[in-house]
């Protein structure tokens, strides 16, 4: 037992609805009282769905259970009746998983024939989001793919996204671009928009994508070991990543190829990946190389998120943007040594794993980076102590739910990632202009910005969320500094935007030569030591 | 089918619904009383419900939580909660803790009333609240909140004649009820909730317990009986109509006649231009937030077409004047929302209101829609009210009909695959 506030993954529930609402022509049914299937609102608020969708809810009261009466045959009955599934998921809620009942016997109550019911009972209080959703999709695969004949040109499938993806529809376009491209067919996405049909064909392609280690994996390397295709498990964030990616990809589907006697696949000019075809495909490298870029090999980066991205934006930043890597983390336990492996090298210290937000946001407070990687907590966290923060995975806000373009993967992606560090991270000339000079007339931006936090909601929009808690932002700060009016004085000379950053060190600073009050000359000797 | 006075049929069915479970009532509860904390005793399914469905970000230490139940936590006879309770107390230093039941250990039968007692100090009372979805709907564990509050209501003396509001409403809309009642001659005794925990009102026999809420039946029962306090059974005042009968018949209650029909009248006046639009038009009412039947009866008394009003529950004797002045409208208690898509699709009604749940998906089916949660959020209580609540359904029907046409063929293509 433990008090907890807010969690990184979602539940079992989430992970298979998310399978099956990406899926056409499944339903889940949630066996569970009222209230659990609230997951529905995660889809038709933030993917915004334009259909109902294929998720009900058997409700179970408490004078059912008292009564011994279970309302799951009728619910399954009704839902065969208005919407015609071709399969239907039954997922006991973490209460009903208790009731240990027979919930295939109750399904087959239900009249709805043995082969269109499928019961996914997993143990909630075991399993959670990433791992359920892997799961229901790999034992999906398992039930329908069916060996054939495949396609005469080279094809792939893509597999792991998955309804509520970080950036997901981007990403896919992104790929698929670049397929199209390299003129190699997409045989199935899944389970995206794939149908029971679609997930039958999957073995036709001659090789599986799966670039997210939370989700898609398993099935493809279930489908390698049982219809020997080799998969494509890299995730294309970062130019050479996408770079070593295509070419991966050209050399295994050149292999089957070579086999099948048809003629290789090569590597077109570059500049076709670009979006208007004549240019270079990323703007990354030189924009890494210009001289405006160099301030970044002093900037520090701390990223945690779940496996997938923060491998890679590890990666992106350190050997793309030559930022320096502070620190690192994951709260996916279940992928951490994964993590590990692909970083090694990379952190100064071990990974982080943990679920709680808290532990996170005081290492990030400890260490006051330039620039966090984060997810929407991280961005919370961030914005309390004025740090500069960018979502880069999943859990997400509304926000993270936009319309534009903006992938991650691919070259477009590397773009997309480059501009939002640069965006969110203090600029480098202008930097030095307002260290040397002062506010630089900037001031007025931190008097904007403060208001900014004790906005009262005015609307009542339930996505409202920042608002809503900020009445409860000020953390008590236990044993705060005495600072004398000139001392207070002399930090006003410091650019805004660092001000929080040394009051702290130089709050440290004194604390560490037992000084109870920062007066002018502690900062000054602060200022000296500290070398600010 | 049951009958009630006035004869309006009900018709019940089997409650496959998309709602929130009565946890939900946390997110205003906390907000309400100040020096309060929510503790939660559930599992993931809990602390994932509250941060995503209601929109609760965590900034830094909200005074809401979740002790969570983890899989060891399920062999052990009893939770041990006093660590987590000693946390609370020295973060946040709260004057009182509520204890929210969740469908998990309620499935276990955890003791939660000797737990809760065995947890409470006289300096900070732990109180138990029954709100998991096994037994209630999104807004009625606010009842359960409530009759929590009883014992720390002071008693308040025989033949102290004085009016509580019974119902969370914020701090302003609270102001204009006690203006109001002050100025009829209604002695206010307060309101339950107030916003500190040691502010709770005197309740006595003489007390008159006017609802202000339509989900409250519980406490309103229970201190009826515990108090000897009679209870208002009137229209719940909800625009010109609702506020008319409801600040007459509470007048009438401490021996005052008022007549308001002529400020009924300029309260019309003054939203004709919505009344005017929502004339005959066509309104459904799918269930969610148990505030249906008064905000329906406020269309139906508009002029609109109230073509069903379905709520979770409906408590005969609390909501017996609503039903009422519903009579003609078709009213369902616990309704089937496949039942009732169908019927949406036949009838085409011109407004939805519905939960966060299904909104967007009808508004995709081509509909205009409200959702019901903004009714709890917004003030349209009361006199200075009727304005909000009228705009509340006709902004959407406005704001469609100002957007270009949609061809849906078009601007839907790829949004959601699975339904293509």
């Amino acid at each position: 037992m433990r008090l907890a506030f807010w969690l990184y993954e979602g539940t079992a529930l989430h992970g298979i609805s998310r399978v099956t609402n990406s899926m056409k022509g499944v339903h889940t049914v949630y066996h569970a009282p009222q209230g659990d299937d609230y997951i529905t609102a995660t889809y038709t608020m933030l993917e915004r769905t334009p259909q109902f969708p294929g998720l009900s809810i058997s409700v179970v009261r408490g004078r059912d259970l008292a009564q011994g009466v279970s309302r799951l045959p009728t619910t399954l009955q009704q839902v065969d009746h208005h919407y015609h599934p071709e399969l239907i998921v039954i997922a006991p809620s973490c209460s009903t998983a208790l009731l240990q009942e027979d919930l295939h016997q109750l399904a087959a109550h239900s009249g709805v024939p043995n082969e269109r019911l499928m019961v996914y009972a997993l143990n909630p209080f075991r399993v959670s989001e990433n791992e359920a959703a892997d799961g229901l999709f790999t034992e999906l695969v398992k039930r329908y793919a069916v060996t054939q004949e495949k396609t005469a040109a080279p094809s792939v499938n893509i597999l792991g996204f998955t309804s509520l993806g970080f950036h997901l529809r981007a990403n896919l376009t992104s790929i698929t671009r670049m397929l199209q491209t390299l003129g190699i067919t997409v045989n199935v996405v899944a389970p995206w928009g794939s149908s029971i049909e679609d997930l039958g064909r999957l073995p036709a392609a001659w090789l599986n994508i799966a670039p997210y280690q939370e989700i898609g994996v398993n099935a493809a390397a279930y489908l390698e070991e049982t219809f020997s295709m080799p998969s494509l498990t890299e995730a294309p964030l970062g130019v050479e990543p996408t770079m070593a990616w295509l070419r991966s990809l050209l050399e295994k589907l050149n292999a089957i190829g070579s086999d099948r006697g048809t003629p290789p696949l090569v590597m077109p000019n570059l500049k076709a990946f670009s979006l208007d075809g004549l240019s270079a495909p990323s703007g990354v490298p030189w924009f890494a190389r210009t001289a405006d870029m160099e301030s970044f090999s002093n900037k520090k980066a701390f990223v945690f998120g779940d496996a997938t991205h923060t491998v890679g934006i590890v990666k992106f930043l350190r050997d793309e943007l030559g930022m320096q890597i502070i620190g690192a983390g994951t709260y996916l336990e279940q992928h951490a040594d994964w993590v590990r492996k692909e970083l090694e090298g990379y952190l100064p210290g071990a990974l982080m794993v943990t679920d709680r937000f808290q532990d996170v946001a005081k290492v990030i407070e400890d260490e006051m980076p330039d620039l966090v990687c984060g997810t929407q907590m991280e961005r919370h966290s961030c914005r309390k102590l004025d740090v500069p923060c960018m979502v880069v995975c999943p859990p997400t806000h509304i926000e993270n739910h936009l319309l534009g373009y903006y992938p991650f993967f691919g070259f477009a992606g590397a773009d997309v990632i480059a501009d939002r560090v640069y965006l969110s991270c203090k600029l480098g000339l202008e930097k030095h202009l307002i260290d040397f000079f002062g506010d630089a007339g900037l001031e007025y931006e931190e008097s904007a910005s403060s208001e900014e936090g004790h906005v009262i909601p005015s609307d009542s929009n339930g996505e409202a969320s920042e608002s809503v808690t900020s009445e409860v932002t000020v953390l008590p700060d236990e044993g705060e500094m005495k600072w004398s009016d000139d001392a207070e004085t002399m930090l006003k000379k410091v650019p805004f935007f660092v001000r929080k950053k040394v009051r702290k060190n130089t709050d440290t600073f004194a604390r560490s030569i037992g000084e109870p009050v920062v007066t002018v000359d502690v900062f000054r000797k602060a200022k000296e030591s500290l070398g600010g | 089918m049951m009958q009630v006075p006035g004869d309006i049929q009900i018709i019940k069915e089997d409650n496959v619904t998309h709602s929130f479970c009565g946890l939900a009532c946390v997110g205003w509860m906390y907000q309400k009383i100040k020096d309060s904390f929510f503790l939660i005793l559930g599992t993931h399914t809990c602390a994932h419900f509250l941060q995503n469905a209601l929109g609760m970000m965590i900034f830094a230490k909200p005074r809401f939580g979740i002790a969570l139940m983890e899989e060891g936590d399920l062999s052990k006879n009893e939770p041990t909660l006093q660590e987590i309770i000693s946390e609370i107390k020295s973060d946040h230093n709260p004057s009182v803790i509520f204890l929210l039941s969740s469908c998990t250990p309620e499935v276990m039968k955890v003791d939660f009333k000797g737990l809760a007692h065995h947890l409470s100090t006289p300096q900070v009372p732990v109180l138990f609240v029954p709100a998991s979805g096994l037994v209630y709907n999104f807004t009625q564990a606010e009842d359960s909140v409530l009759a929590a509050l009883v014992p720390f209501c002071p008693q308040a003396p025989a033949g102290e004649k004085k009016v509580v509001f019974l119902g969370s409403v914020n701090d302003s809309t609270a102001d204009d009820l006690r203006a109001e009642a002050e100025e009829l001659g209604i002695p206010v005794g307060g309101f339950l909730p107030e916003s500190r925990f040691d502010k709770m009102p005197a309740i006595g026999p003489d007390t008159v317990l006017a609802p202000v809420q339509p989900y409250l039946s519980r406490v309103a029962v229970k201190l009826s009986r515990e108090r000897g306090c009679s209870v208002l059974h009137s229209l719940f005042p909800f625009g010109p109509d609702g506020t008319r009968v409801f600040w007459e018949d509470l007048a009438r209650e401490f021996g005052i006649t008022v007549d308001l029909r002529d400020r009924e009248k300029a309260a019309w006046e003054k939203i004709r231009k919505q009344t005017d639009l929502l004339k005959g038009k066509k309104v459904f009412f799918t269930a969610d937030t148990m505030m249906e039947l008064p905000l329906a009866r406020f269309l139906h008394n508009a002029g609109a077409d109230v073509v069903e009003c379905s709520s979770a529950y409906i408590i005969k004797k609390f909501h017996a004047r609503e039903l009422e002045a519903l009579d003609g409208v078709r009213v369902v208690e616990q309704p089937n929302f496949h039942r009732q898509l169908e019927d949406v699709r036949r009838i085409k009604p011109d407004l939805i209101v519905t939960s966060l749940m299904t909104a967007n998906p009808f508004v995709g089916n081509g509909f205009v829609v409200k959702w019901s949660m903004e009714f709890m959020l917004m003030p349209i209580h009361s006199w200075s009210g009727v304005i909000s609540l009228a705009n509340l359904f006709v902004s959407p029907l406005q704001r469609r009909s100002k957007l270009p046409a949609f061809d849906e063929k078009v601007w839907l293509e790829g949004i959601m695959p699975s339904a293509e």
